[in-house]
C-alpha cells in the first residue's frame, strides 16, 4: 500500500535520512520507531508531502505519491495544535473540506464521531474552552474524518490519561480491522507490543531494523526462561546443578517463587522441565522474550558502540 | 483554489468576529468623523447673529438698509458718532457686537469705517459690506441718476477679474489638494501596517501553537501562506468599506444637520429680496467657498471616486509588498516572542515613506520626488499625493506605471515570501538570526 524506495534527505548539509526503503501493507499497524532525532518526523514530513526528499520516491496504492493522495491519508503530528476560537464544528468543518470532504459529509462524520466518543456536548465548543486532553480527542476525530486509508500518527498517546489512550488503541485496532494502515511513531514501546503488527527502527536517519513484532523480540531472544513455582528454593538450586544459570529470583510468598536462567550448554527447555518436576511444584514456565524496550535499547547500544569502534 | 479559498475565508470569519475588528470598524470612523466635525466647527463657531450700530450723522441711510431682513444682522441707526472708547466701554453699547462709522462725506470719499469687539468672519464682512454697499447704491442711483433701481441693476454688469499664476494657470500646485493625497496615503499606510502585523501575528501563531503542521498535510506552505494573505487582505478591504461608509454617511448627516448653508448659496439668497436674487447668488457662492477652507476641501475640492479607487489599487499593492516582510519575518520566528526586532526596520521604512510624503509636497519638482513616486515602498503615498493634485494632460500613464512597479515587486517579493515561508514555517525553538533569511532563501 505504502512504498519507500530509497529516501535521502539533508539540512544544510546534516543527512537526516539515508536510503531508508519499506513497504507497508494494508490492513497493518507499523510502529516507526527511533531516539530523539532519528529521522522519524523528517520521515513522516516526507510521505505526508509537507517536504520532498532529495532522493528517492513515495508510493502510494502504487503509484507515485502526489497531492492528490493527500485527501486518503490522515496525518497527527506529535506538535499537534489547534485554532483556539473557533468551535469543534467548526474545526472540523475547516480541516474536513481541507481534505476535500463536502460540508455536508463532514457534518455526517463529525456526528458519528462525536456520538462514538459521547461528546455530542462539545460540538459549540470553543477549543480554549476544552483541557488539554479534550483537545487531544477533538485532534483525533478530525484527523480521521475523511476516513483516510493511511492513518500516520505521532506520538498519539501523549496527553491522554489511561482511560482515553485505551479508547483511543481500540479505535486503531478497529481501523485495522476495516482494513486501514496505521503508522504509528512512538516512544511508548507497551503500545508497539500491544497494538503493532509490524515495527521499523531508525537510528541516525538509516533504518537499521524492520520485521513483524514476534519475530523481531525472538530475533533477540536470549535464552532466558522463567519459572514460577512452590516447594524449597534449596532443592530448585540443588536439582538444576550446574547445567544452568539463575540469573534472579522473586520471592512470593514463604513457598512460592519466581526465578529467571539461562541454560547451559546443549540444554533445551524440555530438559529443564524433567530436572524440575522430581524437585518442585511447577506453577508456570516460559521462555521470556525480550520487551520492545530491550530490542530498541539494544540496537540503539549496538550501533553506539560500532560508531564507537 | 478550493483551498486557498476555504483558508481565506476562515482567516476573514476569524478576524471579522474579533473584538479588535470590531471595535475598529466602530471607533476608526467615529474618530475621523469627530476630527472632521471639530475642523468644521472651529471653521463656523463665528456668532450665528449680529448686532450692528449704523452711525449714520447726516442720516443719509435713512434708517434703511435692505428690502429684506438677513437674519444674521440687526441693524440700529444712531444720528451720532461713538468714539472708540465709549463704543467699548459704555453699558448702552455693550448689546452692539459691530459699530458702522458712515462717513460724512460719504458720497464723495466712500469711507466707512467698522470697529468690532470680535472679528468677523470673512463671510460676515462680505455679508456687511454688501448690505451697506447695495444701500448706498439706491442712494447713489436716486441721486444721481433718473433710472429706477431695479432698472439700473439690470443693466449694471459687474466684471468678472481672474488672477492667474503664469507658471501655473490651472493653478494645479496645490498645498491643499496635496495634503488630501496625503492624508489618504497615511491612511494606506496605517492599514499597511496594521493588517501587516495581523499577517505577522497569524502566521507567528499558527506556527507556536503547531496548527500548521496539521494545515501543511493538507495544502502546500504558498497556498496556506496566500490563503492567509488574501483572507486578510480581505478583512482589511472590509474594515476600509465599513469606514467609508460610516465617513460618507457621517459627511452627509454633517451637511444636512450641522451645517446646512455650508455649500448652498440659495438657502441664503431666499433670505433676501427676490429682485437681487441672481447678483446675490453669485456674490454668496464666493462668500460660501470662503466659510471654512477644511469644509471646502471636504465637499468640494476631494475627488472621492477617484482617490478611493485609487486608494484600494495602491492599499492592496501596499498590503502585499510590505505583507510579504511581515509574513517572511512571521515564518522565520522560533517562538512567538522571537523576532519582534525585525518589526523596527519595516516600521523605518514606513515612516520614511511618510517623510517622503512630506517632502514632495512642498518639493514636487525634484529628481528625487519623481524617483519616489516609482518606489514600490513611497509610491502609495507620493502617488495619492500626485493624484489629489490631478495630473496635467498626457502625464497621467505616471500613476499606471507606479502601479504597475508596485504590484509587480509585490508578486516578486510575495514570491520570495513564499521560500522563506515555506523553509522556516517547520522550524521552532531557534532564536532568529538575519543570516537564517539567506540560509531559507536559497534552499529549495
Amino acid at each position: 500500500m505504502l512504498e519507500l524506495d530509497g529516501i535521502y534527505k539533508s539540512y544544510y548539509r546534516q543527512r537526516v535520512l539515508e536510503d531508508v526503503s519499506f513497504s507497508i501493507p494494508s490492513g497493518q499497524i507499523v510502529g516507526l520507531l527511533g531516539p530523539n532525532g532519528a529521522g522519524k518526523t523528517t520521515l513522516i514530513r516526507i510521505i505526508n508531502q509537507i517536504i520532498e526528499p532529495d532522493k528517492g520516491h513515495v508510493s502510494f496504492h502504487g503509484k507515485m505519491m502526489t497531492s492528490e493522495h493527500l485527501k486518503n491519508i490522515g496525518y497527527l503530528p506529535e506538535e499537534r495544535g489547534l485554532y483556539k476560537i473557533m468551535t469543534v464544528e467548526a474545526h472540523a468543518l475547516f480541516l474536513g473540506q481541507l481534505r476535500g470532504m463536502a460540508k455536508k459529509d463532514v457534518q455526517k462524520q463529525l456526528d458519528y464521531w462525536l456520538e462514538k466518543f459521547g461528546i455530542q456536548s462539545w460540538r459549540k465548543k470553543r477549543i480554549e474552552e476544552l483541557s488539554k486532553g479534550m483537545a487531544q480527542k477533538v485532534q483525533f476525530i478530525c484527523t480521521v474524518l475523511h476516513d483516510p486509508d493511511l492513518l500516520i500518527l505521532d506520538e498519539p498517546f501523549s496527553g491522554f490519561d489511561p482511560i482515553n489512550v485505551d479508547l483511543i488503541r481500540e479505535e486503531l485496532k478497529e481501523f485495522r480491522a476495516k482494513g486501514k494502515t496505521i503508522i504509528l511513531s512512538t516512544h511508548n514501546m507497551k503500545s508497539v507490543e500491544e497494538i503493532c503488527d509490524r515495527a521499523i527502527l531508525l537510528h541516525e536517519g538509516k533504518k537499521i531494523m524492520e520485521g513483524q513484532i514476534m519475530d523481531v523480540r525472538s530475533e533477540h531472544k536470549e535464552g532466558l526462561f522463567s519459572i514460577t513455582f512452590s516447594g524449597n528454593m534449596i532443592a530448585f538450586a540443588t536439582a538444576l546443578w550446574a547445567g544452568y544459570e539463575i540469573v534472579s529470583k522473586e520471592v512470593i510468598n514463604d513457598t512460592t517463587f519466581t526465578v529467571h536462567l539461562k541454560m547451559r550448554g546443549e540444554n533445551e527447555f524440555n530438559d529443564l522441565l524433567s530436572t524440575l518436576i522430581p524437585a518442585v511444584k511447577i506453577i508456570s514456565a516460559q521462555e521470556v522474550l525480550p520487551s520492545m524496550e530491550d530490542v530498541f535499547m539494544k540496537k540503539i547500544n549496538a550501533g553506539k558502540e560500532v560508531e564507537n569502534a | 483554489m478550493r483551498k486557498i479559498h476555504l483558508i481565506a475565508m476562515r482567516e476573514l470569519k476569524e478576524r471579522a468576529k474579533s473584538r479588535s475588528f470590531l471595535l475598529m470598524a466602530a471607533l476608526g470612523p467615529l474618530f475621523v468623523l469627530g476630527l472632521i466635525y471639530a475642523l468644521f466647527s472651529l471653521g463656523g463657531s463665528e456668532k450665528q447673529h449680529w448686532n450692528v450700530l449704523i452711525m449714520d450723522k447726516t442720516e443719509i441711510m435713512d434708517n434703511k438698509i435692505a428690502s429684506k431682513k438677513d437674519p444674521r444682522f440687526t441693524f440700529h441707526f444712531i444720528n451720532e458718532f461713538v468714539e472708540y472708547d465709549q463704543f467699548a466701554e459704555l453699558e448702552q453699547f455693550q448689546e452692539y457686537d459691530l459699530a458702522v462709522l458712515i462717513n460724512e462725506k460719504i458720497i464723495s470719499n466712500k469711507q466707512v469705517i467698522v470697529s468690532y469687539r470680535e472679528l468677523p468672519s470673512e463671510n460676515i464682512q462680505q455679508r456687511l459690506v454688501y448690505h451697506i454697499e447695495r444701500r448706498f447704491e439706491e442712494i447713489m442711483v436716486k441721486e444721481f441718476t433718473d433710472l429706477e433701481v431695479s432698472k439700473f441693476r439690470e443693466i449694471k454688469q459687474s466684471m468678472s477679474f481672474s488672477f492667474k499664476n503664469t507658471y501655473d494657470p490651472k493653478n494645479e500646485i496645490s498645498y491643499k489638494a496635496a495634503w488630501v493625497g496625503y492624508v489618504f496615503g497615511i491612511g494606506i499606510l496605517l492599514f499597511v501596517f496594521l493588517f501587516g502585523m495581523t499577517i505577522l501575528r497569524g502566521v507567528a501563531n499558527e506556527k507556536s501553537n503547531r496548527v500548521v503542521e496539521v494545515l501543511l498535510a493538507s495544502v502546500s506552505p504558498r497556498q496556506l501562506l496566500t490563503g492567509k494573505v488574501i483572507g486578510i487582505g480581505i478583512t482589511a478591504l472590509l474594515q476600509f468599506v465599513l469606514w467609508t461608509t460610516v465617513i460618507a454617511v457621517g459627511l452627509y448627516v454633517f451637511r444636512q444637520t450641522f451645517f446646512p448653508d455650508l455649500l448652498d448659496p440659495t438657502l441664503l439668497v431666499e433670505q433676501m429680496s427676490q429682485d437681487v436674487a441672481q447678483q446675490a447668488l453669485d456674490e454668496f457662492a464666493l462668500t460660501a467657498r470662503s466659510y471654512n477652507d477644511f469644509v471646502d476641501l471636504v465637499y468640494r475640492d476631494i475627488h472621492f471616486t477617484n482617490m478611493l479607487i485609487f486608494f484600494v489599487l495602491f492599499f492592496l499593492g501596499g498590503y502585499f509588498f510590505y505583507g510579504s516582510f511581515f509574513a517572511m519575518i512571521g515564518a522565520a520566528m522560533g517562538s512567538e516572542s522571537d523576532g519582534q526586532q525585525y518589526i523596527i526596520p519595516i516600521s523605518i521604512v514606513l515612516i520614511l515613506s511618510l517623510l517622503s510624503g512630506y517632502y514632495v509636497i512642498y518639493h514636487p519638482e525634484t529628481m528625487l520626488a519623481e524617483i519616489l513616486g516609482y518606489l514600490p515602498f513611497t509610491s502609495p503615498v507620493i502617488m495619492m499625493i500626485e493624484l489629489s493634485k490631478g495630473f496635467s494632460e498626457g502625464t497621467v500613464w505616471q500613476i499606471y506605471l507606479a502601479l504597475f512597479i508596485l504590484f509587480l515587486s509585490s508578486i516578486i517579493l510575495f514570491g520570495v515570501a513564499g521560500r522563506i515561508y515555506k523553509n522556516g514555517i517547520l522550524q521552532f525553538g531557534h532564536r532568529l538570526r538575519f543570516g537564517m533569511f539567506l540560509r531559507w532563501l536559497k534552499k529549495t
